[in-house]
């Protein structure tokens, strides 16, 4: 541990002043310039995003305060919170909502576990590692609604390759496990992981090939068994790419919809009834827009509060790190 | 990781990682393997792998999807909106990683935020924009779209990056007389170059899966063979072999596309740079 | 081998009776048409048809082909947005309503009085022509593609048990458990799966047993008498007499389920009865046979009717319009039609069609979609505005009762308090 933050507060230490090297013919003093050349490096993404995101998702707030229907314009009344108070009301919408957080937390925990698992095994810089983190993105590029189809054709109790010897065996109720209320939520985890797996490992990976070798040398020289080791050290190192890979699929999985949609439709019952179901119904089918909006900016504000709170457990973390 | 492992762990390693591969791809395969199958011996009771192999999936696929265009379409968009956030998405991320404003981090936190947008909300406003904006209906729709979405990823992914990288690295190129931009290029980019391949290869595919907005903004003749998978999803029936056929032209490029980009996937930060 | 057959046909086709437009007359030469089109049987069966209607007229029909959802939200979004990204689109019998309020299409009624002579509306069953794109006087769409209702059931399962295919929904049940033997058969299969599967497959026995979705006034009344009646036979055959994966089953889980030979009977629609005469598909071929879907006793016999009318586009010009309507006209003429299905489009819209001895030796179950089509209930579904709610309603009210997490009355009960909120 010592060795690895050593390095850079010595680097610190050391007493460096790019602005006295600036060359004369510069009247800009160097932190300007520096400063200038961020936002210049900066600003064509800010632009880009405001120009083509931000109008939509003022219109998408604006939607919500409507009584705004698609099929029926000329019925369009301002409602105020309306539709925000109706969603309130609504027991199977309040319902989803926890139901949706399950998941969420449930599919990145299993995937971030297994993510590093495998990030850790293809570490090693060889043909063969490479060859295998090829063919383990398949999954990620495979439209997530036909991910969905192909799992409910496999877990199919009566006919399908995996169900039927499960029902059989008694390891799924009869019904099968996207059938059973009590299994269906957990088998849709299952099912995300499978798909998500790999791109937790492939975020995670990238954030390895990025470490300092000596740090990783220091450490074995050290005699710290591998336990320790990733413990102590890379764990630690890993922090941005840890943070981002979680972030990533917390706000990808808490807007799951396509492989729900294809196998259980929200059911058995509400058992797999998350948020985005109950949205693309009422925007997608009932074009319902001013509703579907509103349930919409309900996920944004969930995922926000979601992540202001895992952002502060992070800086915690990170200040009883350093304070250790 | 050790630098010289004994074989035997090596072994071990490569077993693990072989059983894992074959319970990804699995289901991938069964997928695969419809496409060579009748409709009469996709499924059994009991179920069994065997079945009389067939070629008519393939016929059928080339008969009613123009499958070159299907592909065309697809590398355009998921290319296009790569490029397009890499080069805006890249420096942006550095100079957010760099800048000693605290608005920096509440910037990258917007341009997370955005990404968190579902897309229910904001797809029928973008639909009337690029109505009006005339581009309804081709590939420039679907790229400006992934590519918003896939800056944000690469703004928050190459932060991410960029902030792990000391300072003191560029500052000493500085003192050796390398411009900004040539600290930016020649110092800092270069070691984060798994990270870019990262990026990279997770917005190829983020287009390439997408199916949402694809469907929406595109016509028949620019649609991505993603859209073009689910039409084998019919509400009487699945046609699984179309979807077996298909899944082979919707995985290979991609995974042609990851090796390529893996080669490139090395370690950045060797010894000698500082 | 099915394209091979394909390929026959089409070639045999272009010898055939299409002298309806001469070289000379061809004021639409050059028009391209985009046909946006559900991923049912007679999609693939209209694509390659297109190269025909443009030897004949020198129109281009490109036939995007969509799975349901995307359809409709597509399609939708063309309209509303005014984008004319299609000139014609396929249209489900219940979007009917929508489609008639939103204005969104062509409206036929004159058109069709105009070309009454060409269009020989009297072959038409009466049925298909008002469920398939009339709505309240507005003719939206116009028939192409009619599905009736029918019950599929095993003639062996049933000889073997001595029994009589059934005539009444009574004796329907009576033998669906008599013909439960799990794991190798099951009396019974229907949808179960949360959202329009159940609703749709619910709506339709319901209907039989004598409920129904609307009161008399035009109200919701989900929760009468015997509604619940009916839905509490429906959990018990689910719960007894059903393959255990039912509860999930969507149309495809159900048909697979039935070509598997795991269910003695089963009610669908004929679209998909070639299917199981087809041993490419089937696992139970010779052993099937179609019949007219049994009613409760002293209900009425009226069967279901679905499927599809084709819409043009209300934004798109003149020029196209006509274009598209004479796609549709071409397309539903007598003879186009005929070969439509007997290139396996299994999309009934003519008298004559169920009638032809040509199309009799291929599909000998014609004279039972003939019978559905002559009593034939296209509402059953209500084609109002508020159907999809309502089927959203119905499809988690079922779905609850089928797993057991509700019991028939509540749940039908907290449905229609939903329901009344609508109108």
């Amino acid at each position: 541990m010592a060795i690895v933050e050593s390095r850079p507060d010595k680097a610190s230490g050391r007493t460096l002043s790019p602005a006295a090297l600036v060359p004369a013919r510069v009247r800009l003093p160097f932190h300007r310039r520096r400063q200038a050349f961020l936002v210049l490096l900066g600003a064509p993404a800010l632009i880009y995003v405001l120009l083509v995101a931000i109008w939509p998702l003022a219109r998408g707030v604006a939607y919500s305060f409507y009584d705004y229907n698609l099929l029926r314009p000329a019925r369009t009344a301002f409602v105020g919170f309306g539709n925000y108070s109706a969603l309130w009301a609504n027991e199977a919408a309040r319902a989803s909502i926890e139901t949706t957080a399950i998941f969420t937390v449930a599919a990145v925990a299993v995937e971030f576990g297994l993510g590093l698992g495998l990030a850790l095994l293809l570490w090693r810089d060889s043909a063969f590692q490479r060859a295998c983190l090829a063919l383990l993105l398949i999954p990620v590029t495979v439209t997530p609604i036909a991910v969905g189809l192909i799992f409910r054709a496999l877990l199919a109790p009566d006919y399908g390759l995996i169900g039927y010897y499960l029902a059989s065996f008694g390891l799924s109720g009869p019904r099968g496990l996207l059938g059973d209320p009590n299994t269906a939520l957990p088998t849709l985890i299952a099912v995300d992981a499978w798909q998500w797996t790999p791109f937790m490992a492939l975020i995670l990976l990238a954030g390895l090939k990025s470490l300092p070798s000596e740090a990783l040398e220091a450490a074995e020289v050290d005699g710290a068994n591998a336990l320790q080791r990733l413990r102590l050290v890379i764990l630690p190192m890993l922090r941005p790419a840890v943070f981002l890979a979680l972030v990533l699929r917390t706000m990808d999985a808490f807007r799951i919809f396509d492989i729900v949609f294809s196998t259980t439709n929200g059911g058995p019952a509400d058992a797999t009834n998350v948020l985005m179901i109950y949205a693309v119904k009422q925007g997608l089918e009932f074009f319902n827009i001013g509703f579907a909006s509103a349930v919409a900016n309900l996920m944004i504000v969930c995922i926000a509060i979601f992540s202001v709170a895992f952002i502060l457990l992070v800086r915690r973390a990170d200040k009883e790190a350093n304070a250790s | 990781m050790s630098r010289e492992p004994s074989a035997s762990a090596l072994l071990a390693e490569r077993a693990a990682l072989a059983v894992i591969l074959a319970v990804f791809l699995a289901p991938i395969a069964w997928l695969i393997s419809t496409a060579y199958k009748p409709a009469r011996d996709i499924f059994n009771i009991p179920p069994t792998l065997s079945f009389t192999p067939t070629l008519t999936n393939f016929v059928n696929v080339f008969r009613y999807f123009d499958l070159a265009r299907l592909i065309e379409s697809s590398l355009i968009i998921s290319l296009g909106a790569t490029a397009l956030s890499l080069l805006i998405g890249a420096p942006a991320g550095y100079a957010l990683a760099r800048a000693r404003s605290k608005w920096a981090i509440g910037l990258a936190y917007f341009f997370l935020a955005v990404r968190t947008v579902p897309p229910v909300a904001t797809l029928l406003p973008f639909y009337l924009m690029m109505r009006d904006i005339g581009l309804l209906g081709t590939w420039g729709a679907v790229i400006l779209i992934d590519a918003t979405l896939n800056t944000a990823f690469v703004v928050w992914m190459m932060f991410s990056y960029f902030r792990t990288l000391p300072r003191e690295l560029e500052e000493a190129a500085l003192v050796d007389g390398c411009s900004l931009p040539g600290g930016f290029l020649r110092v800092a980019l270069p070691l984060v170059k798994p990270g870019l391949v990262a990026s990279a290869l997770l917005c190829v595919m983020f287009a390439w899966n997408d199916f949402l907005y694809s469907s929406f903004l595109t016509r028949a003749e620019s649609k991505p063979i993603s859209v073009a998978l689910l039409t084998a999803y019919g509400t009487k029936d699945i046609s699984w072999g179309t979807l077996g056929a298909l899944a082979h032209f919707s995985t290979l490029p991609i995974v042609a596309i990851a090796l390529l980009l893996n080669r490139y996937f090395v370690q950045g930060l060797t010894r000698g740079t500082h | 081998m099915k394209t091979r057959r394909m390929l026959g046909i089409a070639a045999a086709m272009s010898f055939a009776a299409f002298t309806g437009a001469r070289a000379a007359d061809k004021p639409y030469d050059g028009v391209t048409l985009t046909l946006a089109s559900q991923n049912d049987q007679f999609a693939t069966v209209m694509a390659d048809l297109a190269p025909k209607f443009k030897e004949a007229t020198g129109i281009t029909v490109k036939v995007d082909i969509l799975s349901y959802p995307e359809l409709l939200s597509k399609v939708t979004a063309d309209f509303v947005g005014h984008t004319k990204g299609y000139d014609l689109a396929t249209m489900d019998i219940v979007w009917a309503g929508q489609f008639a309020e939103g204005g969104y299409t062509v409206e036929l009624s004159d058109l069709i009085k105009r070309d009454a002579a060409e269009i020989k509306p009297d072959d038409i069953y009466p049925v298909l022509m008002s469920a398939l794109g009339n709505f309240k006087g507005k003719q939206v769409a116009f028939p192409f593609a009619g599905y009736a209702n029918v019950l599929a059931y095993r003639t062996d399962l049933y000889a073997a048990a001595g029994l009589k295919p059934p005539e009444t929904m009574e004796d329907m049940v009576a033998n669906a458990y008599k013909l439960t033997d799990p794991p190798k058969h099951y009396g019974f299969v229907a949808n179960g799966q949360k959202g329009p599967a159940v609703a749709q497959d619910w709506m339709q026995y319901n209907n039989e047993m004598g409920g129904s979705i609307l009161g008399a006034d035009g109200k919701p009344a989900l929760n009468s008498a015997a509604n619940i009646k009916s839905l509490t036979v429906y959990k018990d055959l689910f719960d007894k007499c059903a393959p255990p994966g039912a509860a999930d089953f969507d149309w495809g889980g159900r048909e697979e389920s039935f070509r598997q030979g795991l269910a003695a009977q089963m009610q669908t629609w004929s679209i998909g009865a070639p299917g199981y005469f087809d041993p490419d598909k089937s696992k139970v071929v010779g052993k099937v046979a179609i019949t007219v879907a049994p009613t409760g006793k002293g209900v009425p016999k009226k069967y279901g009717v679905g499927g599809w009318g084709m819409s043009i586009n209300a934004d798109i010009d003149e020029k196209h319009k006509e274009a598209a309507w004479l796609w549709i006209k071409w397309l539903t003429s007598p003879a186009v039609h005929k070969q439509f299905n007997l290139m396996g489009a299994g999309s009934y819209l003519r008298i004559s069609e169920t009638h032809d001895p040509e199309l009799l030796a291929k599909f000998p179950f014609l004279p039972v979609i003939d019978e559905v089509f002559k009593n034939g209930d296209g509402e059953y579904r209500p084609r109002i505005p508020q159907y999809p709610q309502i089927q959203d309603l119905l499809g988690t009210a079922v779905n609850a009762v089928l797993i057991g997490h509700a019991d028939p009355k509540k749940a039908l009960d907290d449905a229609q308090a939903e329901a009344v909120k609508l109108f």
